[in-house]
């Protein structure tokens, strides 16, 4: 088949393989400014939850080097920063120049810098040598990558021998009453969140959508196994709203 | 390189871990000498057990500050066993009351100098948290019992079992069943057998 004429989803709409790219950078583009805000009001907060979860869980330590790709606005990057020292490095990398720019202002300013480094990168093409990093993470960037499969070898691929994998991302609800809430929030409250304070309802209905569509625990742990890692596994957050996968290169 | 803490931590742990980082870097920056006991750290990695608690926090110092986090990859350089009352009172008694040094021992040994050292109300910012902690113990409290009991039913399970049986030998064991079991379905082979031969015989007479 022509490359031209696959499709993928794109929340719940199809469009051609290369138009995802382009829409999801128009997504990151629009929310750029108020991406933490609205992360903030969405999760009422519980991101930063999950998020220092998946650094403890990192297990990271002083002089090793980290990828935090889909970095966005650095959250994961400062914390990883202040962890490795500055005998360390930390890499925030995203296909989005708003976010990376808005990520590197804020931690400028926050006086984190010195053994970070800022990179615009396509996570299907990751552009390191292998066996660079000691520990990678993607939070909540996995489910707007085009070619998921390809994304994960090229995550497998850039890790040090022992190295680790962290996917933090929107999942399946385990609990089915909570699945009706969540599903009544997110298509119903959340887009209109992201219009009364980012005035873009359409990208917010984007992001809603694009949970549904990402692959579930399970499937993804198989992802990640069949992408060449040697063992996974995952841990819900929140009965599943977020889950972590883990993934280890031996 | 392997964790040295595999298990997930909890909210609580999370938590904790959270309050002590914010502890130490606070007590760090109002230090009139700017942290200068703590200035040999760096890169340094310590694993604290509150054995009470059952919970180990991972401290290292980089440039940026303290760090406290529940897992850590690889082993840390020094390890040290204590337990929540030893640090609550380390302010007013200058020491860990109950403390047990692993690894590097003269680089913990500094490390709790260094502690000792700077001003930190240990009780003052672990009392948000006073009645998590409470809940906390009370929960490994109920664990261990529930844990301790179902222990003490299959144990009594055992030993009312092994009374029966070899005792009072009233109860087969399980080999006497199985050999029971077993002599059945002989018998009952040979029934068969000798049923089939009968009828063989009658069937000529």
């Amino acid at each position: 088949m022509n490359q031209s004429k696959k499709t993928i989803d794109f929340g719940f709409s199809e469009v051609p393989l290369e138009e995802k790219v382009k829409r999801v950078k128009g997504v990151f583009d629009s929310v750029a400014g108020k991406y933490d805000v609205m992360n903030d009001v969405m999760s009422l907060g519980i991101h930063r939850l999950w998020k220092r979860h998946t650094i403890e869980l990192s297990g990271v330590r002083p002089g090793q080097t980290v990828l935090d790709l889909a970095g966005g606005t650095g959250d994961l990057t400062k914390a990883f920063a202040k962890r490795v020292g500055k005998s360390g490095r930390v890499v925030l990398a995203d296909i989005n120049e708003s976010m990376v720019r808005v990520g590197r202002d804020r931690l400028i300013n926050e006086g984190i810098a010195g053994n970070v480094e800022y990179t615009i990168t396509n996570a299907e093409a990751l552009a390191f040598p292998d066996n660079t990093f000691d520990l990678a993470t993607i939070a909540f960037g996995l489910r707007n990558v085009t070619n998921k499969d390809k994304a994960l070898a090229e995550l497998y691929r850039v890790l040090k021998p022992g190295g680790q994998l962290m996917v933090l991302e929107f999942s399946k609800v385990t609990q089915p009453l909570l699945a009706k809430a969540y599903d009544f929030y997110s298509f119903n409250i959340l887009p209109k969140m992201g219009k009364l304070i980012a005035d873009d309802e359409a990208s917010y209905q984007y992001l809603a959508e694009s949970i549904r569509m990402h692959p579930d625990q399970d499937t993804l742990k198989q992802m990640m196994l069949d992408a060449g890692f040697d063992k996974a596994d995952y841990l819900n957050m929140n009965e599943g709203i977020v889950a972590l996968h883990r993934g280890w290169k031996y | 390189m392997p964790h040295t803490t595999p298990q997930t931590p909890g909210l609580f742990s999370l938590s904790l871990s959270k309050t002590v980082e914010f502890a130490l870097n606070q007590a760090l920056r109002l230090d009139e000498a700017q942290g200068a006991a703590f200035k040999d750290f760096e890169d340094k990695t310590f694993a604290v057990t509150f054995t009470d608690l059952g919970l180990t926090l991972y401290l290292f110092f980089t440039s940026y500050g303290v760090n406290v986090q529940n897992a850590l990859q690889g082993e840390a350089d020094a390890r040290i066993e204590t337990d929540l009352p030893s640090l609550l009172g380390l302010r007013e008694t200058g020491r860990l009351s109950r403390v047990t040094l692993h690894g590097d021992v003269p680089l913990a040994e500094a490390l709790i100098d260094a502690l000792t050292s700077i001003e930190i109300d240990w009780e003052e910012h672990l009392s948000h948290y006073t009645g998590d902690l409470i809940a906390f113990k009370v929960g490994h409290a109920t664990r261990s019992a529930m844990a301790a009991t179902q222990a003490a039913k299959r144990q009594a399970g055992e030993t009312l079992k092994e009374y029966l049986q070899f005792e009072l030998e009233v109860l087969p064991t399980a080999s006497q069943l199985q050999r029971f079991g077993d002599s059945v379905q002989r018998t009952q082979a040979a029934v068969d057998a000798i049923e089939t031969r009968v009828q063989a015989l009658l069937d000529r007479l």
